[in-house]
């Protein structure tokens, strides 16, 4: 399999890249040997964390023990603790939903569609991203699960034989295609995260000082030895699982905003949400992978194989998905003005000067504005402004799902039922819960697992430097 | 296949740089030896050239499981929407395939991806090893290693200078098989994706026998009861939100039956009841469907108290030691008139007896008051009462 070879290692192709990119910086820098690469990256996993590990986590553990009492009280004392009335039915469980499952975009974004279009700088961040992806969906399931009550019915959602005379789920039914969506895009990030862990699990294997994690770890590498003929067919599947991912990612926000697009409810009722909210889902997912990336790099000191030529390359990414969900933003509202629709544009019109229009230019300033600012080289370069700038995007992300849920249900046909809402304590503890999981997995999975592919980085090490 | 007997002695050889490897398998193979397999720490492009590997078939099971999910997505959609339960939902037609194209993606994707995974780890023999041989040491970390079988009639120090030559780090001999076999039943046959796939079907369509074969008579096992156990509360469960815990409360006073009767013109008291005595006649004569009727309402209300028959005979306060009540067939209440019984019945009595005019009509009431006469009259000897079998009396 030499083309797939080609794929991981790339001698020829890589320098021609480099050319057309502009200059001949590495991959990664510091003329790494094998083994130096080997030491760095598994140093991590292999001494004690650090006092600002400790620090972080005990703050995003503190985080997560505050959703942990919040969901705990959604679920005793029921969903009338949430800020939710008849006219807005669900408003902060979904933003969550739909921002968690963009975030988690990003990384099935790098792992599989960076990989299919042959670019190698994705080797330093896929791992880390792909577990954030992980991550992120699993506090994205989180949302609909408490928000039905009685989570332990959730399997109420499969179609399972029961005896309930012939009752079978709604397969027609959008929030069921999300059932599908979620749980095949969780399994699939899984199983594809984990192929891609195999032979750096086997290299900590064959570094593990003890018998537990020497055991455990031999559960998991699945006795990988690098054998060539091993290494052949593992390419040609993690280049099945890059393919099947790749329209998996896309149909996943597809679904999602069809939980919408299918409604009637004007705001919600348009064809451009596919292609609005996955475009949506990778400018956050990438604005999050950075803000990790450059907090990761400096706290983990690999700065030699997370340079700024990645996080250069991701701005970019940025930039171009701010200004498409900025024309979105745009098209919607010619749509409701050219629709003629007295509901629609009232609805565009509501959102932009209503009571919720601070929520509005919220997410048109963070989301439209201030991704400009990476036109500048200077910018895209200087991780501190890079960081401050993704956390602006994160936020307008945010309110964009806010917005479009919450304003389109607030007021829509019938003035009688218009209504406002407002958040309890309650559900912005579940958010603020939902980071701190997210950002505990992400610390401990630091620690663990080696966050950087050490085995891809080897196959780019001598590329880039000729 | 672990009896494989070496034609040839085996050796290995390890490299610092793939790019020697590479070389040295290249010339191993003109030289007509036998390149069993390498072991690097990342795939190194041009070694299955080099070894002169075939393309995986693995694609061919990736295909294979990416039918078979459209297909189970197809069938169960459809069985489900359209034959098995056909309910209208959203007006859409029973078989509305593009809203089954969703899931039909989604379960073609997760199996062709669950399927070509277990179908390499099937090919590639990967599962769970506790000891790896210690043929290929920094395989994973940065040595690159060859391990071969000598071309017959050659010496292996030969061999070795040449691979030293190319610039191998380390050479020896192989005394055990102690890799991994070159080819295999499963390694020829794309693994056994392939005979996953043909067990798979008749997996699906066993399963559908006890789907096909389910009994509605029957409960589901759930494991906490689901729907059938409400968090609502059960039939005489104390009320946490009530005074005393008691579900059913005193109505406030003045409270009106809902059965139509129109406001009597007494309230509660001994006045009262002694003026009821004086004014009220029992407007109804007795007949045997009044007697019936009040000897039901008797027996379920009055009795529990008073006795079946009056006498505080059976009563359940009494034989708790509660208190007795007022002997309906004693010389008083015979002596007491119609209205008075009546008030009592309405608005209680002058010492824990409550009323009952919130709960029994009007009409109801003086059943009970023409039933009490009878009582009282002896005429009436109610049946025992049953004793339930096995309750020794």
């Amino acid at each position: 399999m030499a083309h797939d070879a080609d794929v991981l290692t790339g001698a020829g192709a890589l320098a021609g890249e480099a050319e057309r990119y502009g200059h001949n910086l590495p991959l990664i820098e510091g003329n790494k040997t094998y083994r130096q690469v080997t030491e760095e990256v598994f140093a991590p996993t292999e001494r004690r964390p650090p006092l600002r590990w400790w620090l972080a986590i005990s703050v995003t553990l503190s985080m997560l023990t505050l959703g942990a009492w919040a969901v705990f009280q959604t679920l005793t004392r029921g969903i009338g603790t949430w800020g939710l009335n008849r006219t807005v039915g669900w408003a902060f469980d979904i933003t969550n939903f739909v921002f968690w499952v963009g975030i988690g975009h990003a990384g099935t974004l790098i792992s599989a569609i960076l990989f299919l279009f042959r670019q190698r700088w994705r080797t330093s961040i896929n791992r880390a991203a792909e577990a954030m992806t992980l991550f992120a969906v699993m506090c994205a399931g989180l949302f609909p699960i408490i928000h039905m009550g009685r989570p332990w019915l959730a399997f109420w959602a499969t179609p399972y034989p029961n005896t309930r005379g012939s009752l079978w789920v709604n397969f027609k039914s959008p929030l069921l295609w999300d059932v599908f969506a979620i749980s095949t895009y969780f399994i699939i990030s899984l199983t594809f995260w984990y192929i891609g862990l195999i032979p750096d699990l086997a290299t900590q294997r064959d570094r593990a000082k003890t018998k537990l994690k020497r055991v455990i770890l031999s559960v998991f590498s699945l006795g990988w030895n690098g054998s060539n003929r091993t290494w052949s067919r593992y390419e040609t599947v993690y280049m099945l699982l890059a393919g099947l991912s790749t329209p998996l990612v896309v149909s996943v926000h597809t679904i999602v905003s069809m939980d919408f697009a299918t409604s009637v409810i004007p705001g919600w009722h348009a064809t451009i949400f596919p292609p609005y909210f996955v475009v949506g889902a990778v400018f956050s997912g990438f604005a999050m992978v950075l803000t990790l990336m450059i907090i990761a790099r400096s706290v983990m000191g690999l700065e030699a194989y997370i340079t700024t030529r990645h996080l250069e390359a991701m701005t970019k990414v940025v930039l171009a998905t701010g200004m498409i969900v900025g024309m979105a933003y745009a098209t919607e509202f010619f749509t409701a003005w050219y629709s003629g629709n007295p509901y629609e544009r009232y609805v565009f019109l509501n959102r932009a000067l209503g009571p919720y229009q601070w929520a509005y230019w919220t997410m048109v300033g963070c989301n439209v504005l201030s991704p400009q600012f990476f036109w500048f080289k200077k910018v895209r370069t200087t991780p501190w402004m890079i960081f401050i700038l993704t956390i602006f995007v994160n936020i307008g992300m945010w309110f964009e799902r806010f917005v479009i849920i919450v304003t389109s249900l607030h007021r829509d046909y019938l003035p009688s039922s218009w209504a406002m809402y407002r958040p309890t304590f309650i559900e912005v503890a579940i958010l603020i819960g939902s980071f701190g999981l997210f950002f505990t997995l992400f610390l401990i999975f630091t620690r663990v697992l080696p966050m950087i592919a050490a085995s891809e980085v080897k196959g780019v090490l001598k590329h880039g430097d000729h | 296949m672990a009896t494989t007997e070496f034609r040839n002695a085996r050796f290995r050889a390890s490299f610092a740089d793939p790019e020697q490897l590479l070389h040295a398998v290249a010339h191993l193979r003109s030289a007509g030896h036998r390149v069993l397999d390498t072991y690097t720490p990342f795939p190194v492009h041009g070694m299955d050239e080099a070894m002169g590997l075939r393309p995986s078939r693995l694609p061919r099971a990736c295909l294979a499981f990416a039918i078979l999910g459209l297909a189970l997505a197809a069938g169960l959609q459809i069985w489900t929407s359209a034959i098995d339960y056909p309910l209208i939902m959203g007006g859409k037609p029973l078989l509305a395939i593009p809203a089954f194209i969703p899931v039909a993606f989604e379960l073609t994707v997760l199996l062709a991806g669950l399927g070509v995974v277990a179908s390499f780890f099937v090919a590639a023999r990967m599962r769970p090893r506790l000891r790896i041989p210690d043929l290929h040491p920094g395989a994973n970390d940065d040595c690159f290693i060859l391990a071969a079988e000598l071309a017959a009639d050659v010496q292996f120090p030969a061999v070795a200078r040449e691979l030293a030559g190319l610039g191998a780090s380390e050479t020896s001999l192989l005394v055990e098989d102690r890799f991994q076999r070159d080819t295999s039943f499963w390694d020829r046959s794309a693994g056994a994706g392939a005979l996953l796939l043909a067990c798979l079907p008749a997996f699906l369509i066993l399963a559908l026998v006890p789907v096909l074969n389910r009994d509605f008579q029957k409960r589901n096992l759930a494991w906490d009861g689901g729907m059938g156990a409400p968090l609502s509360a059960q039939a005489f469960d104390a009320s946490g939100v009530l005074p005393g815990g008691e579900v059913l409360q005193a109505p406030p006073p003045g409270t009106l039956s809902r059965r139509g009767d129109p406001p009597l013109a007494f309230g509660p008291g001994k006045a009262e009841a002694e003026r009821a005595g004086r004014e009220l006649q029992n407007p109804y004569q007795p007949t045997q469907g009044r007697f019936n009727r009040g000897k039901a309402i008797y027996e379920r209300v009055c009795a529990t108290c008073h006795g079946r028959e009056g006498d505080n005979n059976g009563s359940m306060i009494v034989a708790r030691g509660a208190f007795a009540p007022t002997v309906l067939v004693s010389p008083v209440v015979r002596g007491m008139p119609d209205g008075r019984i009546f008030h009592i019945a309405t608005f209680g009595g002058p010492t824990k007896m409550k009323g009952y005019g919130d709960l029994l009509s009007r009409e109801d009431r003086w059943n009970v008051v023409l039933y009490v006469r009878e009582l009282q009259k002896g005429s009436v000897k109610p049946a025992p009462a049953p004793v339930p079998a096995g309750v020794q009396p």
